[in-house]
């Protein structure tokens, strides 16, 4: 079992929703510094995709620094990962930008978008 | 290095073009789906490659020699999987396996014990009375086991219920997860499968190819664009530049077309064609990119690049 889940969506490139779900994985703490990260191998058979892009997708995550490689053990997340709060809010990008884009189709301006998300956040973390 | 190069291939039937003056490569390594509307020529292709059809005129060399001398020995190293191919089907699993075991000097019996185990085909009825996700299953396997350097799939999932097609892919990549990968051409009508399992992408449309180039690369020229802006549609050029397909000013303030030679400069020359409009670009799944090279009122010319 792999420790992260995609619903693939058509369109996106499968390369780009396997990188963000992975980074997710590990920005969130699901994967720790140290753990051991899925091979190429397992990565394509587990997500039924093209052991071209399963390679593709680990060594664009090492050379991110995201991941390690250490002789005889295989993949690891690299210790250096620290998900700060930047690094995490990095995972919501493509959310946001989406968002902001969808918004400004509508014609709302910053302050109205703003207002819109704090009212969820409200509703999610209500105060005391 | 290509493991398929077709040259002006050729084959009429009669009167019927099937294929005509087709030109392909197939790079070694690749999982190339091979996509066509029925009757696009699909399995007429890949029985020229395979030697089962003869040219009318032109050439198909198959790893490095012409298709039309492949014999016997070659297809130690090629594998093909048709779903009316199954052969002797009078057999049981185990004398089927044993038979083809027995044809092939590569044969992996790892291999064929890791498959049989998660194929789970049933011991003791002759394979003629096999469901057709088993019969499928039962051709996989005899074909994976000898770990052909060239596999060629013709429709394999269609019919199939999800959890058998995703069996089958599993047991596709065991043989391109090796370390000496093999080429692998699948025609499907399955796309979303196929966006996921190739990097290679081939369209066939009335015996021609349309393209053929990296999934990535198709996937980054081919954009749904929406242009946005007070009076864009007095601004819709006539007629639509190259490489524009089913533009249309679908209201006064929206233009939508399909850019299929998107690049890093094409957001900078829109806006600069549309003074003061948004410009949105989103990718199209594959499904989407095959409905627009297919269409028959399409002129071809503007989606080669």
């Amino acid at each position: 079992m792999l420790p992260f889940r995609i619903d693939f969506h058509s369109g996106e490139p499968v390369y780009e929703q396997v990188i963000y779900a992975a980074k997710k994985a590990i920005l969130s703490g699901v994967l720790a510094p140290g753990d051991r990260f899925p091979s190429v191998r397992s990565l394509s058979q587990e997500l039924k995709i093209n052991p071209n892009t399963a390679h593709k997708v680990v060594a664009a995550l090492t050379t991110e620094g995201l991941l390690a490689v250490h002789p005889g053990v295989g993949t690891v997340v690299a210790s250096g990962v620290s998900g700060s709060a930047e690094e995490r809010a990095q995972v919501l990008v493509q959310d946001t930008e989406r968002l902001v884009v969808e918004a400004s189709r509508l014609g709302l301006s910053e302050e109205q978008l703003l207002n819109a998300v704090r009212k969820h956040w409200r509703k999610l973390n209500p105060s005391p | 290095m290509n493991a398929i190069e077709c040259d002006a291939l050729t084959r009429h039937f009669g009167n019927v073009r099937a294929i005509e003056k087709l030109t392909l490569q197939v790079p070694s390594g690749s999982i190339f789906a091979l996509l066509g509307s029925n009757g696009a020529g699909k399995t007429t292709l890949l029985k020229l490659i395979l030697n089962l059809l003869r040219p009318s005129s032109g050439q198909a060399r198959v790893l490095g020699g012409d298709s039309a001398k492949l014999r016997a020995d070659n297809f130690q190293r090629i594998g093909y999987v048709a779903e009316d191919l199954i052969q002797p089907d009078w057999m049981e699993l185990s004398a089927f396996i044993g038979y083809h075991r027995s044809l092939y000097r590569s044969w992996d019996l790892t291999l064929e014990s890791h498959l049989r185990a998660k194929f789970a085909l049933p011991e003791g009825i002759a394979i003629k009375r096999f469901s057709r996700g088993m019969r499928m299953k039962a051709i996989l396997l005899s074909t994976l086991c000898f770990r052909p350097e060239l596999l060629i799939l013709d429709e394999p999932f269609s019919g199939l219920d999800p959890q058998v097609r995703d069996d089958l892919i599993e047991g596709i990549l065991e043989l391109t997860a090796a370390d000496s990968p093999c080429t692998v051409v699948i025609s499907s009508h399955d796309i979303a499968e196929i966006e996921r399992l190739a990097d290679w992408v081939g369209i066939l449309a009335h015996g021609r190819i349309v393209l053929a180039e990296p999934l990535t690369e198709l996937q980054f020229r081919f954009r749904r664009i929406e242009v946005v802006g007070p009076d864009v549609r007095q601004q819709m050029p006539e007629p639509a530049p190259a490489g524009w397909i089913r533009a249309e000013a679908t209201t006064p303030t929206l233009i939508q077309f399909i850019h299929t030679q998107f690049n890093t400069h094409t957001e900078a020359e829109l806006r600069s064609m549309f003074v003061g409009a948004r410009i949105q670009s989103s990718p199209l799944s594959l499904r989407d990119i095959f409905l627009a090279t297919s269409k028959p009122s399409l002129s071809v010319n503007g989606l080669l690049t």
